[in-house]
């Protein structure tokens, strides 16, 4: 606070004027602000330095940060738990530090499943400035609950980023921007290059195609599509992409929504057609996790699995390079619709976002916004790339080319998707996607997928109806 | 099971000696031998997974022999990465003064209830011993919001390396203090601690207390001085259920507490939890380490332990 341009802002400040710095504007301001003021007139961009001397930092000298304050403090709420990805964000935060002229962070991780589970009381307690979650419906809940502060500021000088995917994740019910994008995952179909290669199979990509690869995959001794569901949420994967590519995506978001009835046709044609493959799913499978799933197709026990790209970490777990090299996938193959075109898929976006019960966002609120701006960066992301290879950058100007080719052709086919989803259980409410709900749903339906559907369907319904309203 | 084994080879000769073999015996004994099996099995499949290092059981399945050898490399793992010293040094600040504070309380409440005669006292008795009944999940949201509302004074902290314990508070809140949870601990396990410490105390008779009054003791120093050694082995059984009830508890943290590093041991575990991906052999080592303490506290005072599960069973 010693040099002499800080202090007479200050004391044009005081006077109830404040100098806007290189334009020699000077504005009136009333002290007696509220912190919803504060954000307000840090909304109107260009009053930098109001924030800069508030947070008691240097004046801000970089361009095209104008709602950013260097210096201060601003505090994580972090669900990066398990060592890996702990480092991953401590490597951002000391990157941040140094970038923005010594802002002190503190970081409190919480591990993932508890933060997922108290995350209302989270929020409405005394949460962190900014916090790490999802994309989809779980976002946009919170938005409006007014327990997170709209970023559309941070989002203005960042957007040009990202893809519009992307862009369209963040927004909220009232069109405002609530996250910034930092990294995804595709769902795909999973195989082994040799077993494939071993087997003479080749990619199938229509329905009938990958039908009799399965039956071929079977006379041959391979379970066809190794599904492990004792968590129930590997099933909503094979719900949701063949409902995306049967009934499109609008019609998808509405259902999960509860804007359809899951009683509709539509929803029998998905489970009459997902009936023509359980035959070929792994035995026992209710009882198997995930993680069991994945070593039969390591172990060349089953040739294909309907999974997310993190069932590479299994794979590098096992120690052995050769079976991670010769992991691949395909997308899910066409059924035949007008909505193939669509391409859509399961990509679930992980994001960062402001919380608004925040007791030290009032002051921090402009290195708030200057974390969620650098998070924007792909340098930024790559850096928590290379501690979670399962997650990929959103960034546009992230460096793709030190990535593996597994990577590489996910970004190409999530960057090929017109629509892009998060998920059943991001996409819809936690209550109906969990166990009570869907994942016991379709466990009962897997139990006998060739029966009729319609009893289950009215049960589905009917629980839709009987949950509170959120 | 080589041990069980070899114990029973070699009762068997005396046993022999003495009586002569009958089938129910042999009944009784395959029954005894299969229901320890049972409770033993998880246990030691417990530390054969942790044993295993975690692409030796990816690629050959829990279901083989170690193809690479047994190794401590997830004991190693989880010691170097979990900073597992500092969450039970979270416990402990948790659970010592609890303990310690729940006695005191529960002794001075049963101390009055029995050894002196009151209008209420038997009132009062029965409304702690209700208390027991109350399930904690019913008051969560109550009590979250009473903790989010009230102000406490920040006096600094005790500093011991990285750990640190705020006085009283860090954010000028009772909401994710450790004294927060301790309270509460101290509020739910004094109904339990009074019940047991006042059927404990009902069998001193009322003579010495009238005899130390005679003698012009004041009623805190027949509390301290007299009623309180009569009770040790009360007080020592106690102390040790207590101390396995919160040292066993995770509930409170996960409603109170907001910082992951405040948390209990058990959050350690979690910790070591991916996202998707879970090293269950890493996992399983991780609980060993846990499951110490409690183990330890067992071993040594395990003839409170045993002597607590019937205390104030009888009137005497």
């Amino acid at each position: 606070m010693g040099d002499s341009s800080e202090a007479k802002r200050v004391r044009h400040a005081a006077s109830g004027r404040i100098m806007v710095p290189n334009t020699g504007i000077e504005l009136p301001l009333n002290l007696d602000l509220s912190r919803r003021d504060i954000l307000k007139i840090a909304g109107y961009g260009s009053l930098a330095a109001f924030i800069a001397a508030c947070g008691g930092g240097s004046p801000g000298s970089s361009g095209s940060a104008n709602v950013t304050a260097k210096g201060g403090s601003v505090s994580i709420g972090s669900n990066a738990s398990d060592p890996g990805v702990k480092k991953g964000l401590a490597d951002i935060v000391s990157a941040f530090t140094s970038a923005n002229g010594g802002t002190k962070v503190r970081v409190n991780t919480v591990d993932h499943g508890t933060f997922q589970n108290t995350i209302t009381s989270y929020l409405g307690g005394t949460p962190e400035d900014v916090f790490t979650w999802f994309s989809g419906h779980r976002m946009r809940f919170f938005a409006s609950k007014g327990l997170v502060a709209p970023i559309d500021d941070v989002w203005s000088s960042v957007k040009g980023n990202f893809t519009e995917g992307f862009a369209a994740s963040v927004k909220g019910d009232d069109g405002h921007v609530y996250a910034v994008p930092t990294d995804y995952y595709p769902w795909a179909v999973f195989y082994r290059k040799d077993v494939f290669a071993a087997g003479n199979y080749k990619v199938p990509t229509n329905w009938d195609d990958f039908k009799s690869l399965c039956a071929q995959m079977k006379k041959d001794g391979l379970i066809p599509l190794a599904f492990a569901d004792k968590d129930g949420w590997p099933a909503q994967g094979t719900f949701d992409i063949i409902n995306l590519r049967l009934n499109g995506y609008d019609f998808h978001i509405e259902l999960l929504t509860g804007k359809q009835k899951w009683t509709d046709s539509r929803v029998t044609s998905v489970f009459k057609k997902w009936s023509e493959i359980t035959q070929y799913y792994s035995p026992a499978f209710a009882g198997l996790k995930w993680e069991q799933g994945a070593d039969q197709l390591l172990r060349k026990q089953a040739g294909m699995m309907v999974f997310g790209l993190f069932i590479s970490d299994e794979f590098t777990a096992s120690g052995s390079k050769a079976d991670l090299d010769q992991l691949d996938f395909f997308p899910f193959p066409d059924l035949g619709t007008q909505y193939d075109a669509e391409k859509a898929l399961d990509a679930p976006i992980d994001v960062f976002m402001m919380s608004k019960k925040s007791p030290t966002l009032g002051a921090d609120s402009g290195q708030a916004k200057a974390f969620l701006e650098f998070m924007a960066k792909g340098s930024t992301q790559s850096i928590y790339w290379q501690s979670s290879p399962g997650s990929i950058p959103t960034a546009k100007d992230t460096d793709t080319s030190q990535f593996p080719a597994l990577t590489q052709k996910a970004v190409q086919i999530v960057s090929n998707a017109k629509r892009i989803t998060q998920f059943f259980d991001r996409d819809s409410r936690p209550d109906y996607a969990g166990p009570d709900g869907m994942q016991g749903f379709l466990l009962k339906y897997l139990s006998n997928p060739s029966g009729s559907t319609s009893s289950l369907q009215g049960q589905m319904q009917s629980f839709w109806d009987s949950l509170p309203p959120e | 099971m080589s041990v069980l084994a070899r114990s029973t080879a070699v009762a068997r000769p005396a046993a022999i000696a003495q009586r002569r073999f009958r089938p129910g015996r042999v009944i009784l004994h395959t029954f005894l031998i299969a229901m320890s099996a049972v409770w033993v099995f998880p246990l030691f499949w417990a530390v054969y997974s942790s044993l295993r290092p975690v692409g030796d059981t990816i690629q050959h399945g829990y279901l083989s022999w170690p193809s690479e050898g047994l190794s401590l490399v997830n004991y190693q793992t989880f010691l170097t990465q979990a900073d597992l010293p500092y969450y039970y040094l979270n416990t402990l600040v948790v659970a010592a003064p609890a303990v310690i504070l729940t006695l005191i309380v529960a002794s001075m409440i049963a101390f009055a209830c029995t050894q002196f005669s009151w209008r209420f006292n038997l009132t009062v008795l029965m409304i702690f011993t209700a208390g027991n009944l109350l399930p904690p999940q019913v008051i969560i949201v109550p009590l979250y919001h009473i903790y989010l509302n009230t102000p406490l004074p920040m006096f600094g902290s005790i500093d011991f390396g990285q750990f640190s314990y705020p006085l009283f508070t860090d954010n000028n809140l009772l909401y994710g203090q450790y004294l927060g949870v301790t309270l509460i601990h101290v509020v739910f396990q004094t109904g339990f601690a009074t019940f047991v410490l006042s059927n404990y105390m009902k069998t001193i008779s009322k003579e010495i207390t009238e005899s130390a009054i005679v003698d012009g003791a004041h009623v805190l120093r027949i509390w301290w001085n007299i009623i309180l050694p009569l009770c040790r082995p009360a007080l020592a059984a106690m102390a040790t259920l207590l101390f396995t009830f919160i040292y066993n508890d995770f509930f409170w943290a996960l409603i109170l507490m907001n910082e992951g590093n405040k948390r209990p041991i058990t959050s350690a575990l979690n910790n070591m939890q991916g996202e998707f991906f879970t090293n269950d052999n890493l996992i399983a080592a991780g609980a060993m380490l846990a499951a110490i303490p409690p183990i330890l506290v067992f071993i040594f005072l395990q003839k409170q332990f045993i002597a607590g599960l019937t205390l104030g069973s009888t009137k005497g």
